[in-house]
């Protein structure tokens, strides 16, 4: 069986960084583990601009963020890269199990860190009654298909949520000639931060609907229309459309360390970076978070 | 024109389980389906139960077939590969009317030869249900009772009668019938099948298909449901199948503890004022609801998707002023019609699950029976491999199926841990939407829903198929995921 100083599950922002920051540290032998087939985990997609301001003093798009620390990665022999690698499970002995085309294979570690990012809330968490017919995604599911596949989603679409990803793509869509016909938020104001809202909205002028929520998908085969409830008033109205992006949230991914943790409380060998520690408004702080923790761990 | 022995309408659960028990017999068998896949309507979207066979009169056929279905359960399942969990059911009451429900549910058992069936005590239930509602005053017990996923019963059965010979055609709507001296002519859009023998498994279509050749006599009148299905964090939160007996009018909680590990929280009893499938949002907020007073401590932020389901409920009609009028009550028991080699099953609701088999082998002597017989085929093979299972194996026995075969090594869906392997299998048995590869591989039915998944099975059924992305659907025809490519 391999053994590694530090096994690091997600090769994103924070994945890349703790990497580095672990060979800061000493450590000798790191696997960087991805499920996807490049790094930089949901970088790639964002190939808007916005990356890299406080961390580089550069505005660099997401692509370019992950690009510079892969060519660090490159440099760095103590850094050894699986990617189309999925961890199966994390056992209380120190070892994972790996899936692969290559094979099953279970390696040991010292110390674990999950970087694996953060999942969205789908539209079945979100208490929207009627269809479920196709042209329905999720923010960042939107993002990949559109910015890595090249598709098209919808021409008139609804965003239910103002996350930064549902402003990012509203922006998106519109540049794209898709009409979106109303971004909805059931709080009085904007989710995402203030430099998307007057970026994205704003400078676009899409219709923003605060305290205001989807109640009802319609349409058999395909998304014919919402109906949208104005949470002040009660007042009901139905909004044809074509697709529904919902960016409602999202939620920290720790499924790996679940049977691990005893009452909440997670092994001194496991840790947590990035947006699986906790959501992050930035990616650059991800970066310093995990370049500090990856250093960390290598030490202890 | 080529004469089939037996033309079976429709591809569910009845119709696949029709097709396998007449696969035995040396016939020319052909399944005709409307839609693309096995098992879209009114079969895949229920609660899954297998019922141990006390909620029906005794002496009905539902009743006969109903006990028989849930004592050969597992036995089936075995020989169709299709996960089952024996759990047993447990119907709680709130109250002394509830109570007087549950005693005469137990005596209606030991009726209908329902195997160890048991009153609880208040005590005894929370015992074995610590987080339900300290309000129950008294339990049924049936050790018999379970649950399955009723898609994959349904797509096992296909397979075994496509493995043994009969025809599926998929597309196929049927919207003409003729008798004629050879049987019948049926005809779809595009072609024209002559055959001896009908039997008509339409589903909710199941009335107007007889209605092609005969004068009405048994509508459908559809009712809905709404469930939750919760994420498998919440497995163990109950370990059997819960039923609320309600103590005042209105309708009780079912909770079901899948065999995925997911909780399922339902059923609202509605009309069906919106399209089949939908949720009514007054039917997701009772359940929720319903939970906060039987199970106070379900955390519902663990729902990750609701759904309809509707209820065939058939009624007999009679015509007054041009209009067929339902009779006041509905039909008790499974309404099997047979006119002069017509089988109809009409109305087949709930325990048609359970009845799956039972029910598709009365149907079939039905039309045995008509057809004066046939001769068993000696090389009928009733058993059925499913898709290898990678959650379920060995790890010896996964790295050596990686080794062999490299798809399955690759993880495609993470909620699920579903490989690409078993994509490509279930693509290869039929899968030909996002839907139909979810329902046999679970790919996309984990806590994220398809958000990552989703992308990958578009593009492995594109690959498989030979089309564009853009052209391949979710669930049908007219569904597709994309809009295009810009």
């Amino acid at each position: 069986m391999e053994r590694y100083d530090l096994l690091i599950v997600g090769a994103g922002a924070a994945g890349m960084a703790a990497a580095l920051g672990a060979v800061r540290g000493g450590a000798a032998r790191v696997l960087l583990v991805d499920r996807g087939d490049r790094l930089g985990g949901v970088l790639p997609q964002c190939i808007h601009h916005g990356f890299g301001l406080s961390y580089f003093h550069e505005d660099l798009r997401g692509p370019d963020y992950a690009a510079r620390f892969a060519a660090l990665l490159a440099d760095a022999p103590e850094v050894a890269l699986r990617l189309d690698t999925t961890v199966l499970e994390l056992s209380a002995d120190r070892t994972a199990l790996l899936s692969s085309r290559a094979g099953l294979e279970r390696v040991a570690f010292r110390r674990c860190l999950l970087c694996c990012g953060a999942r969205e809330k789908p539209i079945g968490a979100l208490d929207v009654a009627g269809t479920r017919p196709a042209g329905v995604f999720t923010a960042g599911q939107a993002q990949k298909l559109v910015n890595l596949g090249g598709y098209d989603l919808g021409r008139r679409i609804v965003i239910l949520g103002s996350g930064d990803i549902g402003m990012i793509m509203a922006r998106r869509f519109t540049l794209r000639g898709c009409e979106v016909v109303m971004m909805v938020e059931q709080a009085a104001a904007p989710g995402g931060l203030a430099r998307n809202l007057h970026a994205c909205i704003e400078a676009y002028r899409i219709p923003l609907r605060l305290r205001a929520t989807v109640t009802q998908v319609h349409g058999a085969a395909r998304i014919t229309g919402v109906t949208v409830r104005d949470l002040d008033t009660g007042a009901e109205e139905l909004v044809p459309c074509d697709a529904l992006v919902t960016a409602a949230g999202l939620i920290p991914e720790r499924e790996l360390a679940r049977a691990l943790l005893h009452g909440g409380t997670p092994p001194d060998w496991l840790g947590f970076s990035g947006n699986c520690e906790h959501i992050h408004e930035i990616v650059d702080s991800v970066t310093v978070q995990a370049l500090a923790l990856g250093e960390r761990m290598a030490k202890m | 024109m080529e004469t089939r022995d037996v033309v079976i309408v429709g591809a569910g659960l009845l119709g696949c389980f029709a097709a396998r028990a007449l696969a035995a017999y040396a016939l020319d068998v052909t399944v005709l389906e409307a839609r693309e896949d096995v098992c879209t309507g009114v079969s895949r979207a229920n609660t899954g139960v297998i019922y141990a066979g006390y909620d029906t009169q005794p002496g009905t056929l539902k009743t006969r077939l109903c006990v028989a279905g849930s004592r050969g359960m597992a036995a089936l399942c075995r020989e169709l590969d299709v996960p089952f969990s024996r759990c047993g059911s447990l119907m709680i009451a709130c109250g002394e009317k509830a109570e007087a429900v549950l005693r005469r549910k137990y005596a209606a058992g030991l009726e209908n030869g329902v195997e160890g069936l048991r009153l609880l005590t208040a005590g005894a239930v929370r015992a074995m249900e610590p987080n339900l509602t300290d309000r129950v005053t008294a339990g049924l017990y049936a050790p018999g009772a379970g649950t399955l996923d009723p898609w994959a019963l349904g797509i096992a059965a296909f397979e075994n009668a496509q493995a043994n010979g009969v025809e599926f055609r998929f597309g196929q709507a049927v919207g003409a019938i003729r008798r004629n001296p050879g049987g019948f002519l049926l005809e779809t859009d595009t072609e024209t099948y002559q055959t001896r023998a009908v039997l008509n498994c339409a589903g909710l279509a199941a009335d107007r298909v007889r209605e092609l050749v005969e004068a009405p006599l048994v509508r459908i009148f559809p009712s809905a449901a709404d469930y939750l299905v919760l994420d498998d964090l919440s497995r163990g939160f109950v370990r059997h199948v819960i039923f609320h007996e309600p103590e005042e009018k209105g309708k009780g909680l079912t909770l079901v503890p899948t065999v995925s590990g997911n909780l399922l929280v339902g059923p609202t009893e509605r009309d069906m004022a919106v399209a089949p499938g939908a949720t009514a949002a007054a039917g997701l907020a009772e359940l929720r609801a319903l939970c906060a007073q039987i199970v106070p401590d379900l955390d519902l932020d663990l729902v990750i998707r609701s759904f309809g389901a509707v209820r065939p409920n058939p009624y007999y009609v009679r015509e007054e002023g041009g209009v067929w009028q339902p009779e006041a009550r509905g039909i008790p028991s499974f309404t099997v019609l047979e006119e002069g080699g017509l089988v109809s099953l009409i109305g087949i609701k709930t325990p048609g699950l359970t009845c799956a088999k039972p029910l598709g082998d009365y149907a079939a002597q039905r039309l045995l029976a008509h057809l004066g017989g046939a001769a068993r085929r000696p090389d009928f093979d009733p058993r059925r491999r499913g898709i290898p299972n990678l959650s379920a194996m060995a790890e010896t026995e996964r790295a050596a199926l990686v080794l062999s075969q490299p798809d399955y090594g690759r993880i495609v869906c993470r909620c699920r841990g579903v490989s690409e392997g078993e994509v490509r299998e279930a693509i290869r048995r039929g899968a030909c939407t996002v839907d139909g590869v979810k329902r046999r591989t679970g790919a996309g039915m984990g806590r994220c829903q398809g958000g990552v998944c989703m992308e990958r099975v578009l593009a492995l059924l594109a690959e498989a198929r030979g089309v564009p992305a853009s052209a391949v659907c979710k669930d049908g025809a007219g569904s597709e995921v994309l809009h295009g490519t810009l």
